[in-house]
């Protein structure tokens, strides 16, 4: 029996597989705009001990569901979810609305079930990290998620309309806010002055798909492009923030929708836990071992498999430090048929990988580490160069201000001297010192930052 | 004074001194004095005041949270450089600059390495100590790469503060050598007399040196070492006595050229250049006259536009009938020189330089001044110079 979390995702995927074929007729690669509004009210039900009685409603703000065939849909929509026990109804436009659903258009379903408390709180927050994940690369899709437990209500707005994007090809851009990543208090008081990571693009592999797949009709290629970045960005950071300390990958699927649903319930794939299958980390001297502990209660964007890093043996420079950065690699699945792509044929692709990716990504192992590898040594140059470039400007202020300093110093001007001090406001040479490393840091950090936050769009 | 009277009789000197007097002539009519004085040289009160200006500058832009840079004129760019005949290249008033900024990943090292040598010149100029830009290097090879980029900072560290090198304290190190009729006393008490059998290098710290003599009828400066040492050898500067030669060995360092300028200003003695018949040598001997675009910002210490053409000119080869084999083809790169020597500003008012360079330019060979000795290998010292000498065979 699904739950509501794998009701909600599946249907916002048909939606969004409706919502991308209807949008590549009209414009190529345009991204997807407009509003979804998700919210579940549960009460006490009447009949069932310790269960709550949800109804779910999912609703568009505006008519962006053109070519919706009603019928068509609900035929659909139960076929995919066989397994729901909950009553699938369509509302028209006539129909009253609850009042804590605001500017809803004519689109809108509702659904029931019942279920514990326990785990409506799960389908939650599965739900909210799937939204979160769709919103990190379909930015101008926003999400108005609520819910309400006897009469308690909590609201979250998903969305990254706003944000610096980097640009891939068929209609999904990558937010490049740290944020949605890594969160900033491991960093302590480390200054972190460059809000974006500056993902490095791999070059496209065709997936080779193993003969029972092949065999259930995919008429087309599963291309996987991938996409490493460090995080947070290395170009203006402290310096001990110098060494990977985790591993994040995320994983992708046609029109930009997520390929693996994370449950806290249920373990991690056990293809994944082998954490060489993606990259070979022993080229990086890093030993990884897979992290199992997914705090699904955090504002960041959950990744798919979670690795983190263990010294290696003999290896002295790793040290235990908390701190450091992750690697993030995202893995873009995209298909192509030479002919414009039909909805179901998509959703049929996407099926597919859901339930056959590790099979389909064993059977091109190869090719694909060797795509993942380029994009991870090209990020890792990337942290190098930043690093040697910081290096090289912290070296430079020391010696601006030692000069300064022995000039100073060593004058035997009296009025130089206090004018100097006098104009950093400081008491004595010690404090001067002191204020003018600091002027000159917050100056050529400020110009290092606009440098860094300068994004070059880039397209597959 | 007297030194040993082995040259010629005083009738050999007629022309020659005929020529200094037009030259003295010339500078009273340009409204300099005659008698030579010393270069305005900047006092070390004023060096400091200049570095501790920089500085504050410095420190008031950050303390206005703006970034401090350094605005440099570009020495090296021939729209900022303008020729007067009695200066020769100099750089206009208002030239262009380029920003050196604290703040940009390219230039901050080189913010940091102009603080830095800015710093170090302080300490020299405080203390009253020298060091040779190869010293200024070696307290930190590794900081600064390589002598190149300390000797460029140097160069715009004295033409930004508008402060001749010498005075910043910094001395290079001369390759060039003297001989002749010459004494002096280096600043360190040294005496020097460069009338020996070998010749004298060049001092570093010219503007130290003091107590100048000479009784020279003229200055011979030679473009290179070997026909240098020829000479030496055949005691020319005893034969032409009294009379002074020195070589830069090819293109000339900063003390040799202030050497000359400063035995100009002081004595007023006749300069003739002896160089070879080619764009190369042409060139060089432009340097002493007329200054180089990478020092035009000093070039009121170091020009000297008195300089005369004295050999070998290309109308040389053909009248003494040098022969053809010891001529050698213009190459490519001599072409392309002669040519922008063609184009310099300093060749329209000197029609006889022009007229021999065009003999060249159609001739399209060259000569060495060794292709003297195809006509006998004393010809340089005993027959071509004496008589250029005597006869004013010089342009």
């Amino acid at each position: 029996m699904e739950g509501t979390a794998v009701a909600v995702c599946e249907i916002l995927k048909y939606l969004i597989i409706h919502w991308r074929c209807e949008t590549a007729r009209i414009s190529k690669g345009a991204l997807l705009e407009g509003e979804l509004v998700i919210s579940i009210e549960a009460l006490n039900s009447k009949h069932q001990a310790n269960t709550l009685h949800c109804v779910t409603t999912i609703a568009s703000a505006g008519s962006i569901f053109g070519g919706l065939v009603l019928k068509k849909f609900l035929k659909e929509i139960q076929s995919i979810l066989p397994g729901l026990s909950a009553e699938l109804s369509w509302t028209s436009e006539e129909t009253s609305y609850s009042q804590d659903v605001s500017g809803v258009t004519p689109f809108q379903m509702i659904f029931e079930a019942h279920e514990k408390p326990r785990t409506l709180m799960t389908d939650s927050l599965v739900i909210k990290n799937f939204l979160h994940k769709v919103i990190t690369v379909l930015p101008k899709i926003r999400f108005n998620f609520s819910v309400k437990v006897n009469g308690i209500l909590s609201m979250e707005i998903f969305g990254a309309e706003n944000e610096p994007t980097l640009n891939l090809s068929n209609g999904i851009a990558l937010v490049v806010n740290h944020q949605h990543y890594v969160s900033t208090p491991k960093f302590g008081t480390t200054e972190l002055l460059c809000s974006r990571i500056h993902p490095v693009l791999g070059h496209p592999v065709m997936l080779f798909i193993p003969d029972d797949v092949a065999k259930m009709g995919l008429l087309g290629e599963l291309i996987l492009t991938p996409a490493a970045a460090l995080c947070p960005c290395p170009n203006v950071f402290s310096n001990q923030l110098n060494r990977i300390s985790s591993a994040s990958i995320f994983l992708y699927g046609p029109s930009g929708l997520p390929l693996i649903l994370l449950n806290p319930e249920q373990p991690t794939s056990t293809t994944f836990k082998d954490t060489s299958y993606f990259i070979n980390w022993k080229k990086y001297h890093l030993c990884m071992v897979p992290n199992l502990d997914l705090n699904f209660d955090r504002d960041l964007v959950l990744p798919d498999v979670s690795y983190q890093v263990e010294s290696s043996e003999g290896d002295q420079t790793q040290n235990m430090d908390p701190q450091g950065q992750t690697l993030l690699l995202f893995l873009f699945v995209d298909f192509h048929s030479g002919f414009p792509v039909q909805k179901m044929e998509l959703w049929g692709v996407h099926t597919l990988l859901t339930t056959h990716l590790s099979a389909i990504l064993t059977e091109s192992h190869s090719v694909v580490q060797d795509s993942i590898q380029v994009a991870v040594d090209q990020a890792l140059e990337q942290h190098h160069q930043a690093v040697k470039a910081h290096q090289k400007l912290q070296a430079s202020l020391s010696v601006a201000v030692n000069s300064i300093m022995s000039i100073m110093t060593g004058s035997t001007s009296s009025s130089f001297r206090k004018t100097c001090l006098q104009t950093l406001q400081a008491a004595d040479t010690q404090e001067f010192g002191t204020k003018l490393h600091k002027s000159f840091h917050e100056i050529t950090q400020n110009r290092f930052l606009h440098h860094c936050s300068r994004e070059v769009k880039q397209k597959i | 004074m007297a030194f040993a009277p082995r040259g010629p009789e005083a009738s050999f000197f007629q022309v020659l001194d005929q020529h200094r007097a037009s030259l003295l002539a010339a500078l009273r009519k340009g409204g300099r004095e005659p008698a030579g004085g010393g270069t305005h040289l900047a006092t070390s009160s004023e060096v400091l005041a200049a570095i501790e200006n920089v500085i504050q500058d410095i420190i008031t832009s950050l303390a206005r949270n703006e970034a401090p840079a350094f605005t440099i004129d570009n020495r090296s760019s021939w729209e900022n450089i303008k020729f007067e005949d009695s200066v020769g290249l100099h750089m206009v008033s208002h030239c262009t600059t380029r920003k050196i900024k604290s703040d940009s990943p390219k230039s901050v090292k080189t913010f940091a390495l102009i603080l830095k040598i800015l710093s170090m010149i302080y300490k020299l100029v405080q203390s009253n100590t020298y060091a040779t830009k190869r010293d200024i290097y070696y307290t930190d090879s590794q900081l600064f790469g390589n002598q190149t980029v300390v000797d460029n900072i140097i160069n715009d560290i004295s033409c930004m503060l508008k402060v001749p090198r010498r005075s910043l304290h910094i001395l290079s190190t001369s390759k060039g050598l003297i001989a002749g009729n010459l004494r002096y006393i280096e600043e360190d008490g040294t005496k020097v007399n460069c009338a020996c059998a070998t010749a004298v290098a060049v001092p570093s710290n010219i503007q130290g040196i003091q107590n100048l003599i000479t009784d020279a009828k003229f200055l011979l400066i030679v473009e290179k070492d070997a026909t240098f040492q020829r000479l030496l050898d055949d005691s020319f500067c005893t034969k032409m006595s009294p009379c002074i030669m020195v070589t830069g060995k090819g293109v000339p360092d900063l003390n040799t050229r202030l050497l000359v300028k400063k035995l100009w200003d002081t004595f007023h003695v006749p300069i003739f250049t002896l160089v070879d018949a080619d764009p190369h040598g042409i060139e060089i001997m432009c340097i002493y006259k007329y200054g180089s675009m990478a020092m035009s910002f000093e070039a009121h210490n170091l020009t000297v536009p008195a300089i005369r053409w004295l050999g070998l000119l290309p109308s040389d080869i053909k009248r003494l009938n040098i022969p053809k084999g010891t001529l050698i083809p213009l190459t490519k790169q001599d072409q392309m020189k002669l040519d922008s020597i063609l184009k310099r500003p300093y060749i329209t008012c000197q029609p006889f330089w022009r007229k021999e360079m065009e003999i060249m330019a159609d001739s399209k060979m060259k000569a060495e001044i060794q292709a003297l000795t195809f006509l006998s290998s004393d010809y340089l010292s005993r027959v071509y110079l004496p008589n250029k000498l005597k006869f004013g065979g010089w342009i």
